[in-house]
């Protein structure tokens, strides 16, 4: 399958996050282009994928992730955390997860 | 005060030993057995560690097992509707920059971003990476909100994998 999909976890419980906002943009042009916008579910993925396997092409994109309007922690270290990423075979599939709390965010290319 | 307010919380999950393999939860629970037992309750700024509040970084290449020796990075700030550059470093043997990046007057609070040329980093490094590269120009985005406690802000990355977070 290929495309975008994403999964948010919460390090300090364990548990997927869900309702958390998350933006996929395209950075071919200026300013960027938003191509979708959703809340995590319940599973902490996303219904549909953030780029369907028909839409995939080469590029550089960035997914969005406003972690602070899902945690609310007043000193938290980021609001948001922008992934800024390139694809460079759209028959492959992309899934960049983000491992997070307030105070921690790491992502990597899934599978 | 709010930097007291906020130590618990932060403190509870320096302690709360997830297994996170981070080597900077590691340093910083062994920090935390010296560190008294109560919340700070200083009335003006807070010294960590014999410092004064200031913005440090490290960089660590996760492919190499290095200090990120020689990557460059952009400094910026927000100011309202875009990220204005502050300035330029090349990170040093150390995997710092030569100094902090904000101290004194210039600390204060804001929301930040260090971007990361790892493209041209692994390039240097002749390492056989797909065009375009799943990370070029990494975006790390952060905030001071309390500019009377330091933050220290430790990166690790690879060609596939990247994780920042607060250090001390």
């Amino acid at each position: 399958m290929a495309g975008i999909t994403t999964h948010v976890l919460d390090v300090r419980t364990g548990r997927p996050i869900g309702g958390m906002q998350v933006e996929l943009f395209d950075l071919a042009t200026t300013p960027p282009t938003r191509l979708h916008a959703t809340r995590t579910n319940p599973d902490g993925r996303t219904d549909v994928p953030m780029l369907a396997a028909q839409a995939a092409r080469t590029g550089r994109f960035e997914l969005r992730f406003h972690v602070n309007a899902h945690f609310k922690a007043p000193d938290a270290l980021a609001e948001e955390v922008p992934v800024q990423f390139g694809v460079f075979d759209a028959a492959q599939h992309y899934h960049i997860p983000l491992l997070c709390s307030p105070w921690f965010f790491s992502t990597y290319r899934g599978s | 005060m709010k930097a007291a307010l906020h130590q618990p919380a932060r403190r509870r999950f320096a302690l709360s030993g997830l297994a996170l393999g981070a080597t900077v939860l590691a340093a910083r629970g062994a920090q935390a057995a010296d560190a008294p037992a109560a919340p700070a309750r200083a009335s003006g700024p807070i010294v960590l560690h014999g410092v004064s509040p200031r913005l440090t970084v490290h960089a660590l290449d996760t492919f190499h097992g290095a200090p990120a020796t020689g990557l460059r990075i952009d400094f910026s700030a927000f100011d309202g509707e875009d990220y204005a550059l502050l300035r330029s470093f090349t990170v040093n043997a150390n995997g710092r920059s030569d100094e902090p990046l904000l101290i004194g007057d210039s600390y204060r609070p804001g929301r930040y971003q260090l971007l990361l040329h790892v493209d041209e980093y692994f390039a240097a490094r002749k390492a056989v990476l797909p065009t375009p590269a799943f990370l070029t120009r990494l975006p790390v985005r952060f905030q001071v909100v309390n500019a009377g406690e330091r933050i220290h802000l430790p990166i690790q990355f690879g060609p596939w994998a990247y994780t920042y977070s607060r250090g001390s």
